[in-house]
């Protein structure tokens, strides 16, 4: 009996947990000074609801929507929180959907939107075919449609494309550690999950710049999956093999946090050089602590802001490029304290 | 009757003897081809310290299991503890053990839900614990605001950072919590009754044990377990990340059922699970250090739990 009642007591606690936590959140959503990261958890507790609408200060009528693959890291959060600023800073009103990665999903919700009369839409699109018919089905209803983050199969079906290149942000990272290490060495890459846009295209990058490093020999290469912990116990297993590795390149920061912490664990941070890629607050504050070489970002920020403006300026007839390529940064020891105070503000 | 018995206890053997056999063989092949990296001593200690994680969160499901249940949570668990961990280690000047005792609460909270959801709402365990799996991990995103809690005292790092006579402390955790597992569920009464249940439940009522409250327990044990693996995931990378522990209850539930226990409960030997645990371990580390890519591992790994299950199904057959 004793224990029923406990029982009862701990699920009634962690509900009511629960819904504080949703409670807080939306009271700050309130408020003018909310950070990004609190938004985000506030666009969390409300994927239930799937949408989140909120007035904007000129108070147009007019609604751009954003369709986000997901909203459950910090690449996806700063994204939507640069799109949101900038749709509101333009004067329309704003709302996001969560397609939590799943494209059946994702393709109702822009149907759901288009019902609902939005004039333009945002999309970060789960897969590269699925969406398109949904993007046709929008711009015969004259809605406007912007792609942002990863190219559709078939670019000229929405009216315009904003991203980074992941082969681009592959060869750049890849030259900076070939550089680093002297031109010749052994590396090792940890990679995201196989066959996904952001591997295939990273790893062709990498490749790319291979060929012109005779003297590099990739030593180890094998999946993550993003992740932390396996890269740490991968890169433990690596480091164990007796193979020499001289830089250990990461397709995002999450997975080199994790074969930094092996290398620092195995002693070798002075011998081996660990590569990210997103500049993500974390992996920033790596590359200070020395525990990063460099991270290269694909420009988040950049990305929401501009697939904001070009959104809205294709409602104000406003020509738009059919294609915007935002710049990448890489960020070392010299210049990640101030990218990392953008981050936090 | 006393044929019987004899007759089931040799089936028992066979199989486990079968795990010994695979994990053993598993382990010489791989010294021969690489002797200088696979069989070195710093790298059989690291095989321990890495199948620690998935070790002690197997002990949990290996209780969940005999007792004839199933535990999806576990991996999500592992991210919401790790998260309210990290959230506590963040903060300058609090003792760690607030961080360890914050994980080891949400953890036992999560496995009581769960026990609750079982026990006395009647819900299946594979319907429960595939609701807080969902559940949690949402709630491990808006705790964390969707990224990795970072910047943590170094007493937390320092966890799971140690060594004991040569031996990472990672490993001596998951030595110890084996042990205790192994003497509850054979030494125990509450062992006895958690076979008990898993065989039959029916039965087990009948001869007056409190089968619900036996639920309870066994699953809030395992959500304990989860929230050990989530405070020592959490310590390991240093970071409290929403993302982490995903897909760790299918690892956990295939070296239990590597490890020989039943999945239809009631039968199955503790120390089966911690072979089953040691092979993954040894499959990872082995075919990482030879350069083979986690596609390949994948596949083998799926071979090897098809095999231990047609095991105990011709084991169960011929029992009959």
């Amino acid at each position: 009996m004793m224990k029923k009642a406990l029982a009862m007591l701990v699920v009634m606690t962690m509900g009511f947990s629960a819904l504080t936590a949703c409670g807080s959140n939306k009271a700050a959503d309130n408020s003018t000074t909310d950070t990004t990261e609190s938004k985000a958890a506030n666009d969390n507790a409300e994927k239930e609801e799937d949408v989140k609408e909120s007035d904007s200060a000129s108070g147009s009528d007019e609604t751009i929507a954003l369709f986000m693959t997901h909203m459950s890291n910090e690449f996806t959060i700063t994204l939507s929180g640069a799109v949101e600023a900038e749709v509101e800073a333009r004067g329309y009103k704003y709302s996001v959907y969560d397609a939590g990665q799943d494209v059946a999903t994702q393709v109702d919700q822009i149907e759901q939107a288009i019902t609902l009369g939005v004039k333009g839409i945002i999309i970060e699109p789960v897969s590269v075919d699925g969406v398109v018919p949904a993007v046709r089905a929008a711009k015969e209803e004259g809605v406007a449609v912007v792609i942002v983050n990863q190219k559709i199969s078939d670019p000229s079906a929405a009216d315009c494309y904003v991203g980074a290149d992941a082969a681009t942000t592959g060869e750049i990272l890849m030259k900076k550690a070939a550089e680093d290490i002297g031109g010749k060495g052994n590396v090792a890459f940890l990679l995201g999950p196989m066959g996904s846009d952001g591997q295939v295209g990273r790893s062709e990058g990498f490749e790319n710049v291979l060929k012109d490093y005779p003297d590099i020999n990739v030593v180890f290469q094998d999946t993550a999956e993003w992740q932390t912990e396996p890269a740490l116990t991968i890169t433990e297993n690596w480091l164990n093999s007796g193979k020499e590795i001289d830089a250990i390149v990461s397709q995002n920061d999450g997975m080199a946090v994790g074969a930094a912490k092996a290398v620092a664990d195995a002693k070798l941070d002075d011998r081996v050089k660990v590569y990210g890629i997103d500049a993500t607050s974390e992996g920033l504050q790596a590359v200070l602590d020395g525990k990063l070489a460099a991270t290269v970002s694909q420009g988040t920020e950049d990305q929401g802001k501009l697939s904001a403006d070009a959104c809205a300026d294709l409602l104000e007839g406003i020509e738009v490029k059919a294609e915007t390529i935002v710049d990448n940064v890489t960020y070392t020891k010299d210049n990640a304290q101030e990218a990392l105070d953008a981050i936090k503000k | 009757m006393k044929n019987k018995n004899e007759n089931k206890k040799k089936i028992l053997n066979y199989r486990e003897f079968g795990i010994f056999i695979a994990f053993f063989t598993l382990v010489i092949v791989l010294m021969i081809i690489s002797p200088n990296a696979f069989a070195k001593p710093r790298n059989l200690i690291n095989i321990l310290k890495q199948a620690s994680v998935n070790g002690i969160l197997s002990c949990g499901m290996m209780f969940v299991i005999i007792s004839g249940g199933i535990d999806l949570s576990a991996g999500s668990t592992i991210a919401l503890s790790g998260v309210v961990a990290a959230l506590c280690a963040q903060i300058q000047g609090l003792p760690v053990i607030v961080a360890v005792l914050a994980a080891l609460a949400v953890g036992a909270a999560v496995g009581a839900v769960n026990g609750f959801g079982v026990a006395y709402a009647g819900l299946p365990p594979f319907i429960i614990t595939l609701a807080t799996m969902t559940g949690i991990r949402g709630l491990a995103l808006i705790v964390s605001g969707g990224s990795p809690v970072y910047g943590l005292a170094k007493s937390f790092e320092n966890l799971t950072n140690q060594f004991i006579l040569g031996i990472p402390i990672l490993a001596i955790y998951f030595i110890v919590i084996v042990l205790i597992s192994g003497f509850v569920l054979t030494k125990t009464v509450f062992g006895r009754r958690v076979y008990a249940i898993g065989g039959n439940e029916a039965t087990a009522r009948v001869t007056g044990i409190n089968v619900k409250r036996m639920k309870l327990t066994v699953y809030t044990l395992c959500g304990l377990t989860a929230g050990v693996a989530g405070l020592l995931v959490a310590s390991r990378t240093v970071q409290g990340s929403p993302t982490a522990g995903d897909g760790y209850e299918m690892d956990a539930i295939a070296a239990v059922v590597i490890g020989g226990i039943s999945m239809s409960g009631g039968s199955g030997k503790w120390y089966g699970t911690i072979i089953g645990a040691l092979l993954l371990a040894v499959i990872s580390n082995g075919l990482d250090i030879l350069g083979v890519s986690s596609n390949y591992q994948k596949i083998i790994k799926g071979v090897i739990i098809a095999v231990a299950v047609y095991l105990d199904l011709r084991g169960k057959a011929r029992q009959e």
